[in-house]
C-alpha cells in the first residue's frame, strides 16, 4: 500500500534538470518493460536535489517525480506484476502500446559534419587538378588528401587562393590548416558561403 | 628445422646476424619463432650487405660543434632507382611509416615517403655515433604536428638532444640536424613556376614591406626567384617554430634579406594582435643555392645571450652532404654546389 500523506501533495512545476532518476534494479519487482526502459535510459544524470522528506517512501517508485510515478502506476495496473528473478530476465520486445512515451535516441556528443554539396566538391576537385597539373585520368575525389596528390605548401596556398577567388570567400590561416582532404575544403567553403 | 637461440628483435639491441629463414610449414600455418614473438615480418635478406650490421657501415659525420652549427644531408630521389636499395631503406621504417607509405597511391610519392624516412633515420643514427639502430628511433608529434625524436629515458644523447627537420621537393629531400636548437629547413626548386601571379600571391600572404620590395624588381624571372627565396625563408621559420602555418601566418613577420647583419626577421604590426606572442625574433637564418637548381633555407634558434646591438650574430655554420645512405656520402659545402646567398 503506498503511503499516503495527510497534506495534499504540492504539484511540482516542470523544472529543469533530471526528469527522472535511475532506480537501482537489484531489489525491484518490475514489469519487464520497465526494466527495458531503465536499461536504455541515458547515463546517470548529475546528483539529484535532496528528496522531500515524506517522499522517501518504502518503494523506490515513490521516489520518482510525480508525473513519472503516475505513468508507471498506469503501466503497472495494466498487467499483473510478477516476481522476476533478476538473474534470468527474459522479455519479449516491447510493443508500441507498452511504452507510453517515446524513447528518443541518445544525441551524439560529437558533431558530425554533413557532407558537402556535390557541386562544391566537384568544383574543388577541378581547381585542385588544374593547380597541380594532374593528368586527366587522375582520380580526385572528396576523400583525396592534398598530401596524396603531391601538393606541397606552396601548392596548398595557391589552391586556397584559387578557392577564395572562385567562391568569393576569405579563408583564415587557422581554418586552412585544418583542411586535409578535398571534402574538408568543400565543407569549409560551404560554411563560409552560407554565412 | 635448425634451432637457434631465441633472438629477441629487441629494438635497443644491435643487430646480430640474421637468422636463417627456414620456415617450418605445417597445415598451411607458418611457424617461426620470430613471427610469433613480435608479430614483425621477417625482413628480406638484404643483398649486397653481409651480416646484419647494416647501420655500422654509415660513416660517422664530424660532430656538431655548437648550437649554431647545422648539418644538412640531402638525397635526390631521381637518382635512386635500384629496387634492392629501396627495399633496404624500406626495412628501416617502422610499421606505421610503412603503412603510411602504402597508403600513397602514386608510386613516386611512395618512394619519396620511404626515402625521406630512411634518410631521417640513417642521419639520426649517424649523429648518435651509430649506437642507435636506425630502426629503433621513435617519434612523437607536438600538438601542432611537428615531429620530434622520442628519446629513450636512459639515453645519454637526451642531454644534448638532436633536433631535426625535413623538407622535400620532387627532386630533392633534405634533412637538417642541429644540436640543442630548434631547426626548420625548406627547399624549393629554383625553376618552380607559380600558377598565380607573384605579386598577387605576395599581396595575399606576405607583408606590405615585402610586397614593395618585390614590386621594385622589374624582371619577372628575378622577381619570381626573389619570391621563392622569401618563401623558403618564411617556411623555414614557421617549421622551426613548430606551430603550424596558422601559428605564424606569413603576414605577421617580415624577412629582410639585405641587411648588414645578414637575414633578419621582424614582426609586423599585425603580430601585436593577441595570439602571436610566441613569435620571436631571435632566430638565425641562412640561405643557399644548391647545385644551382634549388634554394635552401635553414632557420635555427639563436640561444646566445651575448648579442648586443653592435654585435652581428656569428653566421650559421652550415655543412651540407649529398648522401646515398649506406652507399656514399659527399661533402658538398665549400664547393660550387653550395653557394651561400646570405
Amino acid at each position: 500500500q503506498p503511503r499516503r500523506s495527510i497534506r495534499p501533495m504540492p504539484r511540482p512545476r516542470a523544472k529543469p534538470g533530471p526528469r527522472y532518476k535511475t532506480a537501482p534494479l537489484t531489489s525491484f519487482d518490475a514489469h519487464p518493460t520497465l526494466l527495458l526502459l531503465l536499461s536504455v535510459l541515458p547515463p546517470r544524470p548529475p546528483p539529484p536535489p535532496p528528496t522531500h522528506p515524506h517522499r522517501a517512501g518504502l518503494s523506490p517508485l515513490s521516489r520518482l517525480p510525480h508525473g513519472l510515478r503516475r505513468r508507471f502506476r498506469r503501466l503497472l495496473r495494466q498487467r499483473p506484476v510478477k516476481t522476476i528473478n533478476a538473474n534470468s530476465v527474459s522479455f519479449s520486445a516491447p510493443r508500441k502500446d507498452n511504452v507510453s512515451f517515446r524513447l528518443q535516441p541518445v544525441p551524439q556528443r560529437f558533431s558530425v559534419r554533413c557532407a558537402a554539396k556535390k557541386e562544391t566538391v566537384e568544383k574543388v576537385c577541378d581547381i585542385v587538378k588544374s593547380q597541380l597539373a594532374l593528368a586527366d585520368d587522375t582520380v580526385v575525389s572528396g576523400s583525396s588528401t592534398f598530401a596524396d596528390l603531391g601538393a606541397d605548401s606552396l601548392d596548398t596556398v595557391e589552391i586556397v587562393m584559387g578557392l577564395e577567388e572562385a567562391f568569393g570567400i576569405s579563408v583564415e590561416e587557422s581554418s586552412a590548416q585544418t583542411i586535409a582532404t578535398v571534402e574538408d575544403a568543400a565543407n569549409l567553403i560551404d560554411s563560409l558561403v552560407a554565412n | 628445422m635448425r634451432h637457434h637461440h631465441l633472438l629477441l628483435r629487441c629494438r635497443a639491441m644491435p643487430l646480430l646476424p640474421l637468422p636463417p629463414r627456414t620456415l617450418r610449414v605445417s597445415g598451411g600455418l607458418v611457424h617461426h619463432r620470430l613471427i610469433r614473438c613480435h608479430g614483425m615480418p621477417i625482413p628480406r635478406r638484404t643483398p649486397g650487405v653481409s651480416g646484419g650490421r647494416l647501420f655500422a657501415s654509415l660513416p660517422l659525420p664530424p660532430p656538431l660543434q655548437s648550437p649554431r652549427e647545422v648539418h644538412v644531408w640531402y638525397l635526390c630521389p631521381d637518382e635512386l632507382n635500384n629496387q634492392s636499395q629501396l627495399n633496404m631503406y624500406e626495412e628501416l621504417l617502422s610499421p606505421s611509416e610503412r603503412e603510411y607509405a602504402d597508403s600513397m597511391k602514386a608510386t613516386m610519392l611512395r618512394k619519396d615517403v620511404v626515402l625521406s624516412r630512411a634518410l631521417l633515420r640513417t642521419t639520426l643514427s649517424r649523429y648518435t655515433g651509430c649506437k642507435i639502430d636506425p630502426r629503433s628511433f621513435e617519434f612523437k608529434k607536438n600538438k601542432f604536428g611537428k615531429p620530434e625524436v622520442l628519446w629513450p629515458l636512459d639515453d645519454s644523447t637526451a642531454e644534448q638532444p638532436l633536433h631535426f627537420n625535413i623538407s622535400h621537393t620532387t627532386s630533392l629531400i633534405a634533412c637538417g640536424i642541429a644540436i640543442n636548437a630548434h631547426i626548420g629547413i625548406d627547399v624549393e626548386e629554383k625553376k618552380r613556376n607559380t600558377t598565380k601571379n607573384i605579386l598577387s600571391l605576395a599581396r595575399r600572404y606576405f607583408t606590405p614591406s615585402e610586397v614593395d620590395s618585390l614590386a621594385e624588381i622589374s624582371d619577372s624571372d628575378a622577381q619570381r626567384k626573389e619570391f621563392l627565396k622569401l618563401w623558403t625563408l618564411k617556411e623555414a621559420y614557421v617549421k622551426a617554430l613548430g606551430m603550424g602555418f596558422s601559428g605564424a601566418p606569413f603576414s605577421t613577420f617580415s624577412i629582410m634579406l639585405e641587411t648588414s647583419k645578414g637575414i633578419r626577421i621582424s614582426k609586423t604590426s599585425n603580430a601585436s594582435r593577441p595570439g602571436y606572442d610566441h613569435l620571436s625574433e631571435n632566430w638565425l637564418f641562412t640561405l643557399a643555392e644548391l647545385n644551382s637548381s634549388h634554394y635552401m633555407s635553414v632557420c635555427i634558434e639563436d640561444s646566445s645571450r651575448s648579442q648586443g646591438p653592435e654585435d652581428s650574430p656569428a653566421p650559421v655554420g652550415l655543412k651540407v652532404w649529398k648522401t646515398v645512405p649506406f652507399v656514399e656520402d659527399t661533402l658538398v659545402s665549400g664547393t660550387e654546389a653550395v653557394k651561400l646567398i646570405a
